[in-house]
């Protein structure tokens, strides 16, 4: 599923729930965005684009304080803060309430993995297909109880729950011995993860795998209190190892957070832990929000909001230096591609083709211009460790269209009318593909799809297309997450997001050496070689890492993005005074 | 009796369309050829993970059988999985959102009196409104009021709810900071907060939906005014507020009070618009996102809740209508 599917909302811990606009009222509320702010500026409706005048990366210099209220405006109806349906990401909102075993820390722009409830980053032993980690003495719970292993281990066992699905599932297919197994209500444990002591907890993978330490990083290495978790709305009112607890849920209102008075700092790290009371106010129309934030009305000074800047608000407040100077644009972020269906497109003229005819310079013009990203080469995004970059065609950015005739011509064949998915906010930029297309000769016709109905027809088993635009930030920083999930022939359609339905050995064996190679220098070069590889198929036409633009309160301090994720981290942000 | 009668009939052709309603939306529904159960398999998601989510949602079944079981869960309630975890959905189930963990009946338990607190308050200030400035402009008829009253009647008929609505946010509550900008208090935590954040949706949808209401009570008052009855009333030397008000407005009232009827519940299922640009999560805002989020269950119960509430209202209007005009029996 493209990344805006997905990630606009694992900012709040929720799976697979998209932002609530129908293509008509969508439409209806840009034209109006763009009526009031009085300018017609294009810029694409994910928010995508960058400030000239705001410092990249890094919000105002001012140190917060400890203190305050913090507000963060969602248009998300609910939040659920479950660890085994989230695919949030550990610096966002689950980060604020559950520790894992290991977490990332974002520092001068570099995301690192560091032990969080763990003491290391985990020891591998048999070629790194057993992994140990101790935890650190003095943990405990948000209910004062203290956490031990076996309560790690609950949480991971949990996510196998028919009841408890949706979240990140890298370790259900690594651990060993989880194919049938269906979570511990029933009274069975998983015996692939050890827990000889309350402190020690052993895992045994399928086969060697490098990445572990990011996977120990996820959602659902978060401690449950073993036997607490087996309602359904379990993620409303979570037991909390973070800094701070849940005081209220009120879905479709507002999601309290509080200190939790037994998360010690100094077991911790990466949270700053700086407000004193987090609130989520739900179900808020961005362009309001941003509106607010912006005039400073209404609580707007202390509040960030939890999406991209909304277009005409972007526009609005990039004229105005009062305001420009309150967002946040990150470096290169996701991936945006045309994902070629390769068992459509089974000629590989055509799909070189289709990459020279490619107008790059016309996407980029319509996704909003310089602002809303960088040329994409590579398929490793910028930020990952490993990645190297090159350029293997050096296709000029406005296309070559007559080099894609010839390359036709040369090969004897005819492309027939290609089908074009896309979800709604692509419009502009799929008729700019479409046009470039055209001129050498392919016609594509574009099919809108509402965001449900696309997610599902690009990651189903029938794959009734033939081209879409997607995008894709891997779910942690390491090429594994960055190329697995979108080359591997094992991520073919059954809600997974191999949408060029590209399978090929050679690829799929130089992945599992890199997955399964524990030293993560070679594992890198290994990685950086599968991307080459990929290319020479074409399976996909990179087009730009996209730039993703917040915006926060001018009280608001410590609003800060690295390299990866392409999102402010909410584990350092506070006020500052008035 | 006549009465009783008359209700039963409506209540059971209400119940048939209710039911053709919830087929035809899974009928609707499954001509997609989607899974839902993909959306809740997790990531990445393996043939035997998206097996056993199927399974446990009911998506494995083909459309009729899960037709059934949700028809069936209404009356009898609901139960997803086995075991400790398993998912009760009580009766009545209006089915269960595995995307908001809870069974649709809390969901518009919790849902509807946002909705119904807009709705209701708009309507009554509209019906007001909209009754008093059409009187106002059929009495006044071809003078300047009257010509002021129907330009801004155009003005309110042709606004978008929205447009209105994020404007009157800039002004009163970015501008002139008098109002919040948004979101739901509800009235039994603050029963004043309550009341401020639903003042300005009030008059906004108030405003745009009484334009139409002071049109048609003026063309009705208009016409009423014009006959024989009136002219008969006048000459026995009635006031001309009797007139009015009693005689001529009573008998106008009865399109409105049709008109009124539908608005109002079709407002109460689900003020979309109004919800979106106030931040209000209502009925709509339900609607809106189980619908981009395939979330079935969730789109069949609060289309069929709504589309109750229409049916409910429409009745309500024609009983009513008996009370209005002694001429109009019911069941005739």
């Amino acid at each position: 599923m493209a990344f805006h599917y997905f990630f606009a909302h694992r900012l709040h811990g929720k799976r697979g729930s998209v932002r609530h606009a129908s293509v008509a009222l969508a439409t209806l509320f840009a034209a109006t965005a763009l009526v009031l702010s009085g300018c017609g500026s294009r810029t694409s409706q994910t928010g995508i684009g960058a400030s000239p005048s705001s410092s990249p990366n890094t919000s105002a210099s001012a140190t917060p304080m400890k203190g305050g209220t913090l507000t963060v405006l969602t248009s998300q109806s609910s939040l659920s803060l479950d660890p085994a349906t989230s695919q949030s990401l550990p610096t966002t909102t689950t980060g604020l309430v559950h520790r894992r075993l290991t977490t990332w820390k974002i520092s001068h722009g570099k995301t690192t993995v560091v032990p969080d409830l763990a003491t290391t980053t985990g020891t591998p032993s048999d070629h790194g297909a057993v992994w140990t980690f101790h935890l650190k003495k003095g943990l405990r719970f948000s209910n004062g109880k203290p956490i031990t292993s076996q309560d790690v281990k609950w949480g991971i066992e949990r996510s196998f729950s028919d009841t408890f699905t949706g979240g990140l599932s890298y370790h259900k297919q690594l651990l060993a011995g989880a194919a049938n197994y269906h979570g511990p209500f029933s009274g069975q444990q998983l015996n692939s993860i050890e827990t000889p002591n309350d402190s020690t907890i052993i895992f045994h993978l399928n086969s060697p795998f490098g990445a572990w330490p990011w996977v120990a990083s996820l959602i659902s290495f978060a401690p449950v209190p073993r036997g607490d978790g087996t309602q359904k709305s379990y993620g409303n009112h979570p037991v909390t190892s973070g800094p701070y607890q849940v005081q209220s849920n009120s879905p479709g209102r507002e999601l309290v957070l509080t200190r939790n008075p037994y998360w010690k700092a100094s077991t911790d790290s990466v949270r700053k832990a700086y407000p004193n009371r987090i609130v989520y106010r739900m179900g808020q129309d961005d362009t309001v929000a941003a509106q607010q934030i912006m005039q400073g009305v209404n609580g707007g000074d202390t509040s960030i909001l939890g999406e991209f800047v909304p277009p005409a608000q972007l526009a609005q407040a990039q004229a105005n230096p009062q305001y420009s100077q309150l967002l946040v644009t990150s470096g290169d972020g996701a991936l945006e591609y045309i994902a070629i269906n390769t068992r459509h497109i089974r000629n590989l003229a055509v799909r070189q083709a289709i990459l020279w005819a490619t107008d790059r310079a016309g996407y980029r013009t319509a996704a909003g211009g310089a602002i809303a990203g960088n040329y994409a080469t590579t398929l490793i995004t910028p930020g990952i460790a490993g990645r190297q970059k090159y350029d293997l065609y050096h296709v000029p950015t406005g296309g070559d269209p007559a080099r894609a005739r010839a390359i036709l011509k040369r090969a004897h064949v005819t492309v027939p009318t290609l089908k074009m998915v896309i979800q709604q906010n692509k419009t502009e930029q799929a008729s700019a593909i479409q046009s470039s297309l055209k001129k050498a000769g392919i016609n594509v016709r574009i099919q809108v799809l509402d965001s449900g109905v696309y997610s599902d027809t690009v990651t189903n088993n029938q794959g009734n297309y033939d081209l879409t635009i997607a995008s894709w930030q891997p779910d942690f920083p390491d090429a594994y997450a960055n190329l697995a999930p979108l080359f591997s022939s094992s991520m073919i359609g059954n809600g997974n997001q191999n949408m060029s339905r590209y399978s090929n050995r050679a690829v799929d064996a130089l992945m599992t050496q890199a997955t399964q190679t524990v030293d993560q220098k070679a594992a890198g070069k290994l990685w950086a070689q599968a991307d080459q590889r990929i290319m020479h198929d074409i399976p996909v036409v990179p087009l730009i890492y996209s730039h993703n633009t917040f915006i926060h309160g001018s009280r608001v301090a410590g609003f800060d993005i690295g390299n990866f994720p392409a999102y402010p981290d909410y584990l350092t942000m506070g006020l500052t005074r008035d | 009796m006549r009465m009783f009668d008359y209700i039963l009939r409506r209540l059971i052709s209400s119940l048939l369309v209710i039911l053709i309603i919830a087929v035809t939306l899974f009928l609707i529904f499954y001509m997609f050829p989607s899974n839902p159960a993909q959306l809740s398999c997790g990531k990445p998601c393996s043939p035997e993970q998206l097996r056993r989510v199927s399974a446990f949602m009911g998506t494995d079944q083909p459309w009729y059988a899960q037709l059934g079981a949700y028809l069936l869960g209404i009356f009898a309630g609901r139960t997803f999985g086995t075991g400790a975890s398993a998912v009760v959905c009580a009766a009545p189930c209006l089915g269960y959102s595995f995307r908001l963990n809870e069974p649709v009946t809390t969901l518009i338990a919790e849902r509807f009196p946002v909705t119904a607190s807009i709705a209701v308050g708009a309507a009554v200030l509209w019906i007001i409104i909209g009754v008093g400035t059409g009187v106002l402009a059929a009495v006044k008829r071809n003078t300047w009021v009257d010509r002021l009253l129907m330009a801004l009647s155009a003005i309110g008929i042709s606004s978008p709810s929205y447009l209105i609505g994020l404007l009157a946010i800039i002004v009163f509550a970015f501008e002139l900071p008098v109002f919040p900008s948004g979101g739901y208090v509800p009235f039994s935590r603050n029963p004043a907060g309550w009341f401020s954040h639903l003042l300005l949706p009030w008059l906004v949808l108030a405003l745009i939906n009484a334009a139409s209401y002071t049109r048609i009570t003026r063309t009705q008052m208009i016409g009423e005014m014009e006959q024989d009855y009136i002219r008969t009333e006048r000459s026995k030397g009635a006031p001309e507020s009797v007139v009015v008000g009693r005689h001529a407005l009573r008998n106008a009232l009865l399109p409105v009070m049709t008109m009124f009827g539908l608005d109002l519940g079709s407002l109460l299922g689900g003020a979309v618009l109004t919800e979106r640009v106030f931040s209000m999560q209502g009925l709509g805002m339900l609607l809106l996102d189980s619908v981009t989020n395939l979330d079935l269950q969730v789109l069949v119960g609060s289309t069929l809740f709504a589309a109750a509430l229409v049916i409910v209202a429409n009745l309500v209007v024609d009983i009513c209508y008996s009370f209005l005009d002694p001429r109009v029996t019911v069941g005739r």
